[in-house]
């Protein structure tokens, strides 16, 4: 006869005496011959136990109930999936990142990533971008168009977007601190390419709590960035409802050492500043969450821990949006997540074996539910920018991973594995109880403005680093068959020595023969709608179609909103 | 009669220009403290100058800086020379993080005392700092 689905899991009442026998009889005997290879056996990021065996006497430990934990795919609270079918109707869409040199070097690169199957990509910009400067100025000597693509005028994304619209679905743009100016270049430079905003999705990350957080690229203070984000968050809810505000990048906090509950709880913590500030810009939840659900999360190697988070990620935003919000549609409820193998688990030594690591993420990806998008890093990202050859098998790795292993077949084929079980409902507990603390903080731009956020992770940066120079983490390559000897077996990408002044040079050549009168007069609306309140967006879009650079816009706002300058405290250094 | 006490170590770690990788230098700034060294950090986006500045408002022994983006081979050396030309040059300029072995010789001779570059022990700094801080306060005893 069937069970009952309610009792899927109750342990047999002889379970736990038998445990006891085989513990005394059968393991307990063995373990004293063949002494363990560890001592204790734990998690690699959350240091947290792993018992030699999972039974159901442990999901009955941590009080697990299969409808109400994990329920049905496409319904609350969305543990096992939040699509109704799964990947069996359609794949992730696999995207990449790229972004380097000048608007023809990427256009140049984009091309070349959409014939490699790819659909989505993801536009970085250099750091002189990110951090709201021009290419010629002296403050950012040596950076341009080193860390992503150089941008200073509406010029450059001109020449960026020469790509065949029809293929690219989705564009991800990464630009923060500026976002209200990089936003108001991407929609003049659609217009200029005579795109329909309507027949492409426009994603910006607009992630300036997260750069306060570790990753550094902020310019103005946190609560300055955070009314700057919501600017732009009002500004796509109202004008292009198909475009995505937001994006949490919790893969920010991931290589900034955060353990998984950290991973998800500072993220939806961050996540209810956007939201509670969007609310006050006189929208409801239902309508709100759904524009800032996106998430991007990575797996580290443990590949339980990451299976695991993505579950309880998908959980803890729907029980979060139902509880704290009292959210009720199914569209609020549900996460959207990009997901992505690590970079730091890749390795400078060896580059080749980091194929077999981002195979093996990759495949924890799938299986942890994979969600709307995948990304990968690639095997020479230590070394320098990707190669071709590199950005060839990241994007083969996604469709092996697809086609050929069988993971995605059936929706989230690991639930009701006793470990699986037990460490998803552990990470969800232990996130709730981190959240509470941040809440008590008072939110996590308060947290932000503590440090607290920032001494987390410097703390767990540092415990990660020596676990690994004294020996308890094992890493091929590091300190753990290492090559006496190494020499490079890559191919490595080198960038054109000359773009710096080239870039520059445009940029200066711009500013010479652009109507200088009405770039002041639109920076001065800039200041204007800065100092009153007034939405940032359209005083920028203005501004960059009559050529007001990059740096200028960003000069504007800080004669409104001074700068963000952190002491060692609030950096956790 | 008692013995004079030591004076603790202090460092002064910071990133230069737009590079904001942080990892790094939080390591080394957990490991320098669990060593009992004072550790201050400028903050992100520092130019020489400013660097220069806090060191010696600060009056600290050591400048770490942490570079891990190009334009070493240009912020180090003026550094240095910044540092020499404020009467702070008997401070120890270190510098860690990405520097290509051909960087080295042109960074020593500009003034970089020593190089830590990645993947270095954190031990090995801690023992650099203090072999050299003890050679500093024995000279300081005997002046």
């Amino acid at each position: 006869m069937n069970k009952p689905l309610g009792t899927f899991v109750v342990a047999n009442d002889n379970l736990v005496s038998e445990m006891e026998r085989w513990e005394a009889e059968t393991r307990g005997p063995f373990v004293s011959q063949h002494p363990e290879r560890r001592d204790p056996f734990v998690t690699q990021s959350l240091k947290w136990p792993i018992k030699p065996l999972y039974t159901p006497a442990d999901l009955d430990a941590v009080g697990f109930d299969y409808l109400t934990d994990l329920g049905f795919p496409g319904e609350y609270p969305y543990t096992r999936s939040t699509r109704p079918n799964g990947h069996r109707s359609d794949f992730w869409t696999m995207t990449q990142v790229t972004g380097f040199g000048k608007g023809e070097d990427w256009a140049k690169r984009a091309r070349y990533m959409l014939d490699q199957g790819l659909s989505g990509l993801i536009l970085e910009y250099d750091l002189a971008t990110t951090n709201g400067y021009d290419s010629d100025d002296p403050m950012v000597e040596g950076e341009v168009g080193r860390a992503g693509m150089a941008l200073d005028s509406l010029e450059d994304l001109e020449a960026a977007f020469d790509l065949p619209f029809d293929k690219l679905k989705y564009l991800m743009s990464v630009c923060n601190a500026p976002q209200p100016v990089n936003l108001a270049m991407i929609i003049a430079a659609l217009e200029s390419k005579g795109v329909d905003p309507k027949d492409f999705v426009l994603h910006i990350v607009n992630g300036i709590l997260i750069e306060y957080t570790c990753v550094g690229r902020y310019i103005y203070p946190p609560e300055h960035g955070l009314r700057i984000a919501t600017d732009c968050i009002e500004y796509i809810i109202r004008n292009h409802p198909n475009w995505a505000p937001l994006s949490i990048i919790a893969a920010q906090l991931q290589p900034a050492k955060a353990n998984p509950v950290q991973e998800i709880a500072f993220s939806l913590a961050i996540a209810c500043a956007y939201i509670d500030a969007t609310l006050e810009r006189g929208f409801d939840i239902d309508t709100v969450a759904p524009y800032l659900n996106h998430f991007v999360v990575n797996v580290d190697m443990d590949f339980f821990e990451g299976i695991c988070k993505f579950r309880a990620f998908r959980k803890c935003w729907a029980r979060l949006m139902k509880e704290r919000y009292g959210a009720t549609s199914p569209e609020a409820l549900k996460i959207r997540m990009m997901t992505s193998p690590t970079t730091i688990a890749l390795t400078l030594q060896q580059p080749l074996n980091n194929i077999g690591r981002l195979a093996i993420m990759a495949t924890a990806c799938a299986l942890g539910g994979a969600g709307e998008a995948m990304t990968t890093p690639l095997y020479d990202e230590a070394h320098a920018l990707p190669a071709e050859d590199a950005i060839r098998v990241g994007a083969a790795l996604q469709h092996i991973v697809a086609h050929e292993t069988g993971v995605a077949e059936t929706i989230d084929p690991l639930a009701g594995s006793y470990y699986v079980e037990t460490l998803t409902r552990q990470m969800e507990d232990a996130v709730f109880e981190e959240l509470e603390k941040v809440f008590a903080m008072g939110g996590a731009t308060k947290a932000i403005e503590q440090g607290y956020f920032q001494r987390a992770l410097g703390r767990e940066q540092y415990e990660r680093n020596k676990d690994i120079e004294e020996g308890r983490r094992k890493w091929v390559g590091v300190n753990h068959l290492k090559l006496e000897e190494e020499k490079r077996e890559i191919e490595i990408f080198r960038l054109d020595d000359n773009m710096e002044e080239e870039q520059a040079a445009k940029v200066r050549g711009l500013r010479a023969r652009r109507d200088q009168a009405a770039v002041d007069a639109a920076l001065e609306k800039v200041r204007e709608a800065a100092r009153n309140g007034g939405n940032l967006v359209p005083p920028c879009l203005e501004a960059v179609k009559v050529y007001a650079t990059h740096g200028e816009l960003c000069n504007a706002m800080r004669d409104v909103f001074g700068v963000h300058t952190p002491d060692s405290q609030l950096s956790g250094v | 009669m008692t013995e004079r006490p030591r004076r603790r170590l202090r460092v002064l770690l910071a990133k230069l220009g737009m590079d904001t990788h942080t990892v790094g230098i939080t390591v080394i700034g957990h490991a320098l403290r669990e060593a009992g060294m004072e550790v201050i950090f400028t903050g992100l986006k520092q130019t020489p100058e400013m660097v220069v500045a806090a060191a010696i408002q600060e009056d600290v022994d050591v400048v770490g800086i942490s570079t891990l983006s190009a334009g070493h081979t240009r912020s180090l050396p003026k550094l240095a020379h910044l540092l020499e030309e404020a009467g702070a040059g008997d401070k120890l300029l270190l510098a860690g993080g990405v520097i290509p072995e051909e960087d080295k010789p042109l960074l020593h001779d500009a003034g970089v005392d020593a190089m830590f570059t990645m993947g270095t022990d954190t031990r090995d700094i801690v023992r650099y700092l203090e072999e050299w801080w003890a050679r500093r306060q024995a000279a300081e005893e005997v002046a």
